[in-house]
């Protein structure tokens, strides 16, 4: 059974009907042949649908952040009106948006970086050593992705405090880059799991060291690997609202905490928010479609989520 | 592998993770024992915290609304989740698109998503949600309070969660699609069983592995939901929408953490129940590793 594939683009979905109906006119169908085209359409529907509902928050948000702000807010709502940028003008010029965002990033690529540096190595040491340590770390990685953010957040709260690095930069990514530690750990070796250990072994027969292995061929070849392991990361980092609220003030802020605090405000700090919203997406929203096949590919290796 | 080898290898990441997780986690469950603020050192109030942990009946609403929420949520997703996967399993070339713009609640941060959310039902905000189902029903919603009445609230929680996790869900199932065997889905169909009998009796059974993690993620991840609610119900405490990660928040942080040893302990039974949760799973690695 296939799905009906100009509906599923959610053109005419209508028109397809009418469409089959016709060509039931003109040759009367096999039996069966229209529940088919009627499940067809139901499912084609359905995820059409799907994709709306998905997208609809976003859409409203940059809906909203583009009317003149007198009837932005009106109720019942206004379709037509003379579209405006003033809200994203007002961001960049009256808040400090643009050091939450480059906090956001700064953060998100220094954890990146040092989380794969150093959860290489001990992914791929615990992909190929089969002692009782490496057993044991694993179920410890597997407990401490799961332990509630709050039991190490507000220590860390404190500890952060009584060293003077509260309210940084360094100290959020510290705490991302060993948050996440368990994650990267469980997904690089996985990957690692599947390169069979007879190249190592191929290698090493022909005079390479442990360590020469692992930089010269597996490195190499997990290349798509590690790029799905930095993308997840870099993503939970630019997504942590729990860790960057209770570990940052001003300084540090990061972009969801600054739209989280925008939610109690007045309508023009609202609509500055829903333009800050927008900038947020566009990016992420890329990276959902380019990035689409590593995302898939992590997901099916079974070892996300923080 | 050399044991030596080993080690050099996994040292970096071992001090990293817990370094600076045990560190943290030790302080926690002391604090857990303690009459304490922050900066200050505690005094020990033995399981005190404990005991008022158990019979403070503001916790036992916070359990009950988060046990419902993982229930509701878990369940729609799981059904609807294995639906929209088959679907977007047929497709051809429309899957990218499909996948895409699923994939965005996943990749947004939960809290801006809630945000951006929590606007469709804002009446300050426009109420596109009120406009649209009255305006579809003939005024059969009304103007039901989104943020202030209980209900209501917790419809619109429920919903986001589902907005947001269902991508997850979804994706996972459709990896485990993959998987099914067509020999079988084809010598099923062979012997006469209809489409409903096929997923009932081939496609569930052969992915029950796959919906089993699916279900211990849903469990684990909407135990501890925290972000969305930040947004969705500002009145959470009044109506009794708070979850437990949210009453450990107000408790040990927001409310001026007078609170910091009743919210650890919070956290340590928090953690008790997420082993037991977990036990499953850590029990196949350890026959895996024996196994290998």
């Amino acid at each position: 059974m296939t799905v009906d594939l100009t509906a599923a683009e959610g053109v005419h979905p209508r028109r397809t009907l009418a469409a089959a109906d016709e060509a039931t006119t003109v040759h009367p169908p096999r039996p069966g042949r229209r529940r088919r085209r009627t499940v067809a359409v139901i499912s084609a529907l359905v995820l059409v649908a799907t994709c709306v509902l998905m997208v609809a928050p976003f859409l409203w948000a940059a809906f909203s952040s583009v009317k003149p702000t007198d009837v932005a807010f009106s109720n019942p709502p206004v379709f037509r009106f003379g579209p405006t940028f003033q809200p994203y003008v007002d961001l960049w010029q009256t808040t400090n948006f643009y050091l939450y965002l480059a906090n956001t990033v700064i953060v998100a690529v220094i954890s990146t970086v040092v989380a794969l540096a150093v959860g290489l190595p001990c992914a791929y040491a615990l992909s190929r050593y089969a002692g009782p340590a490496s057993l044991i770390l694993l179920v410890l990685a597997l407990i401490f992705r799961a332990l509630p953010r709050f039991a190490v957040v507000l220590p860390m709260y404190e500890i952060s405090k009584s060293i003077g690095i509260y309210d940084t930069r360094v100290a959020l990514a510290a705490a991302l880059i060993a948050i996440n530690q368990p994650f990267t750990i469980w997904l690089l070796r996985n990957f690692f799991t599947e390169i069979p250990r007879e190249l190592d072994e191929a290698a090493m027969v022909d005079g390479c060291t442990r360590f020469g292995v692992l930089r010269r061929i597996m490195i190499p070849l997990m290349g798509p690997g590690i790029l799905t392991a930095g993308i997840f990361i870099f993503l939970f980092a630019f997504q942590e609202y729990l860790t960057a609220a209770v570990l940052t003030d001003i300084n540090a802020k990061t972009v969801p905490v600054f739209i989280a605090t925008q939610i109690g405000q007045n309508l023009p700090l609202l609509q500055q928010a829903s333009a800050a919203t927008v900038l947020l997406t566009l990016p992420v929203v890329g990276i959902a479609f380019i990035a689409q096949k590593y995302l898939v590919a992590g997901l099916a290796s079974g070892a996300v989520k923080g | 592998m050399r044991r030596r080898e080993f080690w050099v290898l996994v040292t970096p990441s071992v001090i990293v993770m817990f370094g600076f997780m045990l560190v943290p986690l030790y302080r926690t469950v002391r604090w857990s024992f303690q009459k304490v603020e922050y900066g200050a050192p505690g005094t020990s109030v033995g399981l005190s915290n404990y005991s008022g942990a158990l019979t403070d009946p503001r916790l036992g609403r916070a359990v009950l609304f988060t046990l419902l929420l993982t229930l509701v949520v878990t369940a729609f997703c799981l059904v609807f989740g294995y639906i929209l996967a088959s679907l977007v399993n047929q497709l051809g070339r429309m899957r990218p698109v499909v996948l895409g713009l699923v994939l965005i609640p996943y990749v947004l941060p939960h809290v801006v998503g809630a945000v951006a959310f929590s606007w469709l039902f804002d009446t300050n905000f426009g109420g596109i949600v009120n406009f649209v189902v009255n305006g579809v029903t003939g005024g059969m919603l009304g103007e039901p309070l989104w943020f202030t009445s209980v209900w209501p609230n917790r419809l619109m929680i429920a919903a986001n969660a589902v907005w947001f996790m269902l991508p997850f869900a979804m994706l996972m199932i459709l990896a485990g699609l993959q998987g099914v065997s067509t020999e079988t889905l084809e010598a099923a169909e062979i012997d006469g069983a209809s489409p409903l009998q096929r997923h009932l009796h081939v496609i569930i059974p052969s992915i029950r592995g796959v919906l089993g993690f699916v279900l211990l993620i849903f469990t684990m991840d909407v135990l501890r939901i925290f972000d969305s609610l930040i947004a969705l119900s500002p009145q959470a405490v009044s109506l009794g929408n708070e979850s437990l990660m949210l009453y450990i928040y107000n408790v040990a942080f927001r409310e001026g953490a007078v609170n910091l040893g009743l919210g650890s302990a919070i956290s340590v039974l928090t953690i008790l129940l997420i082993l037991v949760l977990l036990y499953p799973s850590i029990r196949t690695l350890v026959r895996e590793a024996k196994a290998a």
